[in-house]
């Protein structure tokens, strides 16, 4: 199982703010993720040093703006750019979001819900075969924080997410903070959503975290990884076993680090977690 | 609802100046015990303006700086209202702040401010230009005397032209350096500055008029070295050596390509 998801081990979001740390420091991370967009630019500073530290990481790229969902045709020029990136990065995979981030008119520069119906559902497939038509491998989609539900779901979203992986063969990119978001706020049970989506479709994990609002949940991505998150995060290790896991900050940035001893705290849990079901096997 | 229908309820929603629903959107929506229908929506429209007007004042920290956070806001929701995103990319998104701002305030009050959103944009563009094949003088030290005369040279990719009317570089540094800001003043010529990327390093300097003209006829007018020096026959004896220190300069700042090198 392990060979078949290719794990990385431990990686890390690559922000500018650690540029330099991490070519001066060269620190223990098994790999880093990339923001797609912040490299579909001409030349400077962010191409300089995504190829200095490609040299010596393995990279995945991850982007925000695919619009998967989204009422528009896909953005050919962007794909075309996307596609041009990969052949720079030679990323291990390729990865946006299930979400719609683009009206017809507009750019909303969100990771806005789709209703969960047979309609979405059709109609995400479909593009997830154009997009795997250009970039020529799985897509990996991964499940978004939302703050909605559609009265016409006809799906839960991890039935969605399961039935789209096997309409399109997309991959899943399984973020557990966002899976506990979305729990709190909409009132399901976590572990439902994750102990449903087929195990073998899912290609990584991430963590990070988030803001509580006393009733509610924001993933604003600027906080440590809280501690329900890290006992969902074990709890989905023992049923997947190992499967390359990504720690993300967009804001408070802390010193490198910082985040060097969180990805080691997710490195001690992840061990915890597999002992045990060593054991068993 | 249609899926494509729901979503423009939706974007309408988001880019509608209050967080108001209308019932149909409502409607289409459940909420639950920890968060209603308004709050998971209203949670989306506070995000949409929150994550725009924090590209923007990224973009456009001196104009920001200048105007303060609540003439900044309401500039930049004016400008979003009447261009809202096109690109994928918010690196774009402040693309047309300048030109708005000519036409969305008086002229004596638009004029000093479009040239400070110019000049910022200028850096951004020269941020990640392309690389071009930057001309160096250790290049230039090994090309051959009889080459000289007929060398031709434009700008490389990343060098942004501006054509000041006002103290915009002296309202811009003092944002940089976080000092008071100086009243905006008309200058009594206009003042050319140029900014690029050096290697990673994004820079910028004023050019006197004379310095300017002979870079601009280089590089844009297509000037061969001798036809600079041509120009400069008023200095007599002195303009070979004249165009040779402006020409060291240019390559020392890293601001020329051979022209047979330059991308159409």
């Amino acid at each position: 199982m392990n060979a078949q998801r290719g794990n990385l081990g431990f990686g890390l979001g690559l922000r500018s703010t650690y540029y330099q740390a991490i070519l001066e420091q060269q620190p223990a991370i098994d790999w880093f993720e990339i923001v797609s967009e912040n490299y579909l630019v001409a030349g400077g500073k962010a191409l300089y040093f995504l190829d200095a530290i490609g040299e010596q990481y393995p990279l995945v790229m991850h982007g925000v703006s695919l619009s998967i969902g989204g009422p528009h045709e896909l953005d050919r020029d962007y794909l075309r750019q996307l596609k041009h990136l990969a052949a720079r990065v030679q990323p291990a995979w390729i990865s946006d979001h299930l979400c719609w981030s683009r009206g017809n008119a507009h750019q909303l520069h969100d990771l806005l819900p789709l209703p969960y119906t047979e309609e979405s559902l059709q109609h995400v497939a479909e593009r997830v075969r154009q997009v795997q038509d250009v970039i020529e491998r799985p897509l990996v989609l991964e499940n978004v924080s939302s703050y909605l539900r559609c009265a016409d779901d006809q799906f839960s979203e991890w039935q969605f997410l399961a039935a789209l992986s096997e309409l399109s063969g997309c991959e899943l990119l399984l973020d557990v903070n966002n899976v506990y978001v979305s729990a709190r706020n909409h009132g399901f049970d976590a572990w439902a959503f994750i102990s449903n989506l087929p195990k073998q479709r899912i290609r990584q994990l991430h963590l990070a975290g988030h803001s509580d609002y006393g009733s509610y949940l924001i993933d604003t991505h600027d906080q440590p990884v809280s501690d329900p998150v890290w006992q969902l995060y074990q709890r989905t290790l023992q049923h997947l076993g190992p499967v390359s896991t990504l720690l993300e900050r967009d804001d408070h940035f802390p010193d490198l680090d910082v985040l060097l001893d969180e990805l080691n705290t997710a490195r001690r849990f992840a061990v915890q977690a597999l002992q045990g079901t060593a054991q068993c096997a | 609802m249609r899926l494509s229908d729901w979503q423009a309820q939706v974007q309408a929603y988001l880019l509608k100046p209050d967080a108001q629903p209308n019932p149909a959107l409502q409607a289409s929506l459940l909420g639950s015990a920890a968060l209603s229908a308004e709050q998971g929506l209203a949670i989306y429209h506070n995000a949409y303006r929150a994550r725009l007007l924090e590209a923007l004042r990224g973009d456009y920290p001196a104009v920001h700086g200048w105007l303060g956070d609540e003439e900044f806001d309401a500039l930049a929701l004016a400008y979003l209202a009447a261009h809202p995103s096109q690109h994928f990319s918010l690196r774009w998104l402040g693309a047309q702040l300048a030109d708005f701002i000519d036409g969305y305030l008086i002229p004596a009050q638009a004029a000093p401010l479009s040239e400070l959103a110019r000049l910022e944009w200028a850096f951004t563009l020269a941020f990640d230009a392309p690389e071009g094949q930057p001309l160096s003088l250790a290049q230039m030290a090994e090309l051959p005397a009889e080459d000289w005369p007929s060398l031709q040279v434009r700008l490389l990719p990343s060098v942004q032209w501006l054509a000041c009317r006002h103290n915009s570089l002296a309202i811009w540094r003092a944002g940089k350096e976080q000092d008071d800001f100086p009243g905006s003043q008309a200058l009594v010529e206009v003042e050319t500055c140029v900014v690029w990327r050096d290697q990673l390093i994004t820079r910028y300097r004023s050019l006197a008029a004379d310095e300017a003209a002979a870079l601009q006829g280089m590089t844009a007018q297509g000037w061969n070295f001798a036809e600079l020096c041509g120009e400069l026959a008023h200095l007599g004896e002195q303009a070979p050596a004249q165009a040779v220190s402006w020409l060291h300069q240019w390559l020392a700042d890293g601001l020329l390509q051979r022209a047979d090198q330059a991308q159409p």
